[in-house]
């Protein structure tokens, strides 16, 4: 079935029995004169990882950060169309960019902890909102990192410097930091592409148990990551160069990487791209 | 479509032309198990009987590469539903060579008794529709068309209400005679399962084309 020119494979009974509170309507991007992203229709289903996956250049970074407008720092970036986040159209004036910003937490394709203490790093954000005693603070941080799988791992070194960890560990704290706000719905930009499989791994099996408490939504170009982990997949492409991205096709990543509906998304998740 | 990437592309061939050959050989298998069967030929039963490590040295290395593609090269959509048809198709063909054995067996203890004339009719005929009904089912998987699955099922009517007549012709005798008709009716249950293996490729075929399970 179609939903606003969004081909939704998995049906509209499952989207029904899903909540989303997160939808983008005819979302359009632009840098200056070019334009990134066209007419995007998507609904992001709550507790649930979503894959966003396509070919370079094709605007799946772009539409991630739409989510908590880090565009906004792009200079000459703009936006038609909306994205409704319980109902509230994020682009809406006066809409408070930090406070989306706190509930959508966001982690990058190479970790960059700050250069602090492993526990200054998870205490940072909560600092910032003004959580000022120790043992609330301590206790965040315990908790973040538990929820992050790495407190077994750091709990002897929360005052060493978080630029000692190793590369997959650092990746853990930086989501241990976006866990430390309590956000609702977590942006996830390339996650792994710097790390060794043994360390994917555990961000992989990471995600899969935060998926129970948030919502996710991944970009990769590791299709098999997003097979294994994400529960709903958005493939994205450019007709030709210099063209705006578009969703081609979204649904339960069971049924994209079994039977596509798309014969693009068959031609790029076999190999036949191009 | 375009190619597929070099590597999976050969492999693929490569596994396709083994199963090619394995479901030749099967099919050969069962015209000269009916061969066999009407002319109560039992040296070639024993030869069939003995043939039949072949079938299963074939099944051994289709899985052997199809688990390889599998897990080397992640084959999604098209390519996984070809692959994992490919890997039932080569287990159905097994299976059709085990009742072939199974057929010749009771053939080879039958060695002594005349078959009547119309039992061999029947044979004959339940025969030639299994065989064509493996033909067909195999020719489905080739050409990537599900369109005439559906025939199968039809044709598959036919080779049951021939194995049902067979049981409704028994009507006792004497105690070699009730030992002549079990082997009877045994061979008739044993073609007329070479016949289901037959629709079951069509059914995986209409999968590997639609990417839907239809029973």
């Amino acid at each position: 079935m179609r939903v606003d020119g969004v081909s939704v494979q998995c049906g509209f009974e499952l989207m029904e029995k899903l909540e989303c509170r997160l939808g983008v309507h005819n979302l359009s991007v632009y840098y200056d004169d070019f334009k990134a992203l066209e007419n995007i229709n998507l609904l992001i289903p709550c507790k649930r990882i979503t894959a966003f996956i396509g070919p370079s250049g094709c605007g799946k970074s772009t539409l991630l950060r739409c989510f908590n407008r880090m565009n906004d720092l792009v200079p000459g970036s703009y936006v038609e169309g909306s994205i409704f986040f319980d109902g509230t159209d994020i682009f809406s004036d006066n809409y408070d960019v930090t406070e989306l910003r706190r509930k959508v937490g966001m982690v990058f394709q190479k970790p960059n902890p700050f250069p602090k203490t492993v526990y200054e790093n998870v205490a940072y954000g909560p600092k910032i909102a003004g959580i000022k005693k120790k043992a609330v603070l301590d206790e965040i941080v315990e908790r973040s990192l538990k929820r992050a799988a790495l407190w077994d791992e750091v709990k002897d070194k929360l005052h060493s410097s978080a630029l000692r960890l190793s590369g997959g560990q650092q990746q853990r704290l930086c989501i241990a930091r976006a866990l430390a706000v309590e956000p609702e719905i977590i942006l996830l930009d390339e996650p792994c592409s710097a790390l060794d499989p043994i360390a994917t791994q555990r961000i992989e099996d990471l995600l899969v148990e935060l998926a129970e408490k948030y919502t996710i939504i991944i970009v990769t170009h590791n299709m098999q990551q997003a097979a294994r982990i994400s529960h709903f997949t958005a493939f994205m492409m450019i007709e030709e160069h210099g063209d705006p991205g578009r969703i081609i096709e979204f649904g339960e990543t069971s049924y994209i990487f079994t039977n596509p509906d798309n014969e693009k998304t068959e031609r790029y998740i076999t190999g036949r791209f191009g | 479509m375009p190619p597929l990437r070099k590597s999976f592309q050969e492999r693929f061939e490569e596994l396709e032309r083994d199963l090619n050959i394995m479901c030749n050989k099967g099919v050969e298998t069962v015209e000269r198990t009916r061969k066999a069967v009407l002319n109560q030929d039992f040296e070639l039963a024993r030869e069939i009987i003995d043939g039949d490590d072949d079938l299963d040295a074939f099944i051994i290395q289709i899985e052997e590469k199809g688990i390889e593609v599998l897990a080397l090269q992640a084959p999604v959509a098209i390519d996984l539903r070809r692959i994992f048809v490919m890997l039932r198709i080569a287990m159905h063909i097994e299976r059709v060579g085990d009742l072939c054995v199974n057929i010749c067996k009771v053939l080879l203890s039958l060695k002594g008794y005349s078959i009547s004339p119309n039992v061999k009719d029947n044979f004959s005929e339940m025969f030639k529709r299994a065989i064509e009904m493996l033909r067909q089912s195999l020719e489905s998987f080739k050409n990537k068309d599900s369109s005439h699955v559906s025939d199968l099922t039809q044709m598959d009517d036919k080779v049951d209400r021939i194995h049902r007549a067979f049981l409704e012709g028994v009507n006792g005798g004497d105690r070699e005679e009730v030992e002549v008709t079990v082997r009877v009716l045994m061979i008739a249950r044993f073609v007329e399962r070479i016949a289901d293996h037959a629709v079951d490729i069509g059914e995986d075929v209409k999968y590997m084309v639609i990417g839907r399970f239809v029973e």
